[in-house]
């Protein structure tokens, strides 16, 4: 087999990886933390791609100034969905997951209502709608963007989680909310805030999403089954999100070479069901998480 | 301390006889082949719903992907009448395939050319597939949440190939079999009192079955495996055994359904497969109430009724005020509709034994609010 086939798909798998992996991330914070399963976090997607399109087309503000700005806007989407909503649902978690569905419902068809059902484009700078030629392989300069973003996010998760008095605090809730409340935390707005971050990346990976593909009040769909699928395979925590990511990405890259597209998603999805099935805890997690 | 009607379990029974028999006065009065087509409809929506109660309702494990089995078993019965209108001499070949560049039947689809067996396979494979699926998950102890996101990734997975495999499914273009569905000699017009009766009998027996089944041993054990499957796996029972058969009893429902829905449509396309269908299953059993088998039923009517009545033009705007509804019962109503009569009819309680009035509906078994 030609060697530059075999690179170009690896890149390619890094580059899908690290698309699962954006759209992902947001979602494994809110799991891991407050063990919710966030059914509108496609439509938080959604909204960022939304509100970088506004962004751009009514306000004429540059694509890399939409990011924090959907990470903001997205980010009190988050808060209002849980102050409302779910801090009302955190024991019932089949329910929680029904009620953010029927959130996911509204904010679908609301967009739809608003915006229309023709597609959008959001606008890139020049310099990344660019093709890269490195000899052997031919990458697009923005999905060279995406996998540097999504570094970028990881490492900046990690670092409010792992090395912030407020990751401590989160980590502490997560572990045990009663010990830690009893130590003067305040679990319910420890979870808001995640809530939050977790919102506000998926308004970041939304704005980068519209720049990828066309923008549709349905495209939300498409990533949150991956999404959930590298959560659930990874185990709920960051590394294992990250890995499970990663390795999917290479897989789909290899069957979509094979076959094609549709098929290795089918494929995907069925691996993950057999994998399940010896480890369901995941890749990365004790046996004895919530589930 | 007084009984809540809504408990008692003759009651329940006269509610069911009091609302099959409503049924069955429609075609007697009805004169509009449009609207009986239409109603036989809502009565597919229904077994959907009343399958989808059974199986989240009464065995807590929620199933976003109900429109697998759904669809499976349209797909099924729309290629058993695909190949009615095919003679094996002359034409074999359905003309899409011909389209789509395909010199011979392909393989899955021969077993189609006798009635018979295709409707088998139409509810076989379905069942099948929630056995092999539902062994799986269960044997791994993936339950709850996780099990909901599993069903809605293989929704999506299907949804996908479905429309992949565009030489033997047409793609999103989906089958449209150009006859009525012939048994032995009986032709099943969609528009006629016939299919309504062939979709009656189905609800009646699938209601009747899972009425049955909630009520026997096996039902409770189901059920107290919702509320705690491990004190039930101390007792010796293997859980995964009872949530694999209460699922793949609910998929078979579901396939009948789409079997039914394929012959009064005359058409099968992957939107069966998508996910906004089966979002709208668990919406019609949660509004009705997902612990009630007739309120699930009714949840469907209710809901889809109001969406045909409303019309297309509003149909935006519809599903905006469904959504925000679904929460709203999410939230404050878990039991949905069927919740609210539980309630009302519990604070009656002098009036208990009037309670047979048929405008009221007090129906069904005990709610699994309590353990």
């Amino acid at each position: 087999m030609d060697p530059s086939v075999v690179l170009s798909a690896l890149v390619l798998g890094i580059s899908i990886g690290s698309i699962f992996l954006v759209a992902a991330l947001g979602l494994a914070i809110i799991y891991g933390t407050a063990g919710v399963i966030n059914m509108a976090h496609g439509e938080l997607i959604m909204l960022g791609a939304y509100t970088t399109y506004t962004l751009q087309t009514f306000l004429g503000v540059p694509f890399f100034l939409c990011l924090p700005l959907s990470f903001c806007i997205v980010a009190l989407v988050g808060i209002a969905i849980e102050r409302l909503l779910i801090q009302h649902l955190y024991n019932r978690p089949l329910d929680t997951l029904l009620a953010t569905w029927g959130v996911s419902l509204v904010l679908m068809q609301g967009v739809r209502l608003i915006f229309g059902s023709d597609p959008k484009y959001v606008q890139l700078p020049a310099f990344l709608s660019t093709n890269l030629d490195l000899g052997i392989v031919n990458v697009s300069v923005f999905r060279i963007f995406v996998v540097l973003v999504a570094a970028l996010l990881v490492f900046a998760t990690w670092y409010t989680f792992y090395r912030t008095r407020f990751g401590i605090m989160v980590r502490a809730v997560t572990q045990n909310k009663e010990m830690a409340a009893s130590f003067g935390i305040n679990s319910g707005k420890t979870y808001m805030l995640t809530f939050a971050i977790g919102a506000g990346l998926a308004g970041v990976a939304g704005a980068m999403f519209g720049g990828l593909n066309i923008v549709l009040p349905t495209m939300g769909m498409s990533y949150v089954v991956e999404a959930f699928l590298m959560v659930v395979s990874g185990g709920g925590s960051l590394l294992g999100t990250i890995l499970a990511s990663g390795f999917t990405g290479q897989m789909q890259s290899i069957f979509a070479f094979i076959f094609n597209d549709t098929f290795a998603r089918f494929l995907i999805f069925l691996m993950v069901v057999i994998f399940l099935r010896f480890r369901p805890q995941g890749l990365i997690g004790s046996g004895d998480t919530r589930r | 301390m007084t009984i809540n009607p809504y408990h008692d379990k003759r009651l329940q029974w006269v509610a069911y006889a009091i609302f099959f028999a409503l049924l069955a006065l429609v075609p007697i009065l009805l004169d509009d082949a449009f609207l009986l087509n239409q109603l036989s409809t809502f009565g597919v929506y229904g077994i959907l719903a009343l399958s989808l109660s059974l199986c989240w309702g009464f065995g807590g494990i929620l199933n976003l992907g109900q429109g697998i089995a759904f669809g499976l078993g349209a797909y099924g019965m729309a290629m058993t009448m695909q190949m009615q209108s095919q003679d094996i001499d002359t034409n074999p070949i359905p003309p899409f395939m011909l389209n789509n560049a395909l010199e011979s039947l392909p393989m899955i689809w021969e077993p189609f050319w006798n009635t018979g067996t295709g409707i088998f396979l139409a509810v076989a494979i379905p069942t099948l597939y929630c056995l092999i699926f539902g062994a799986l998950m269960f044997q791994a102890r993936v339950s709850g949440p996780f099990f909901a996101i599993m069903t809605l990734a293989m929704l999506s997975a299907f949804y996908t190939v479905f429309i992949d495999l565009q030489p033997y499914t047409n793609g999103v273009n989906g089958i449209s079999p150009p006859m009525p569905l012939e048994v032995g000699s009986l032709v099943v017009d969609p528009y006629s009192t016939t299919s309504y009766w062939i979709v009656y009998a189905v609800l009646l027996l699938s209601t009747v079955v899972a009425k049955l089944l909630t009520q026997s041993k096996f039902g409770l054990i189901v059920r107290a495996q919702n509320n705690d499957p491990e004190r039930v796996r101390f007792l010796g029972y293997n859980v995964a055994v009872y949530e694999t058969l209460i699922y793949a009893i609910s998929g078979c429902m579901a396939a009948l359904a789409g079997m039914c829905f394929t012959f009064l449509t005359q058409y099968v396309s992957p939107s069966q497969f998508d996910v906004g269908f089966s979002i709208s299953i668990v919406i019609w059993a949660a509004i009705g109430g997902r612990g009630s088998l007739l309120w699930a039923i009714m949840g469907a009517f209710i809901v889809q009724g109001a969406q045909s009545y409303l019309g297309d033009e509003f149909l935006n705007t519809w599903i905006l005020i469904l959504g925000f509804f679904f929460i709203l019962v999410v939230r404050f109503l878990p039991g949905g509709l069927a919740g609210l009569v539980e309630l009302i009819l519990g604070k009656l309680p002098n009036m208990s034994k009037q309670q047979k009035s048929p405008g009221e509906k007090p129906v069904d078994k005990a709610s699994l609010k309590e353990a």
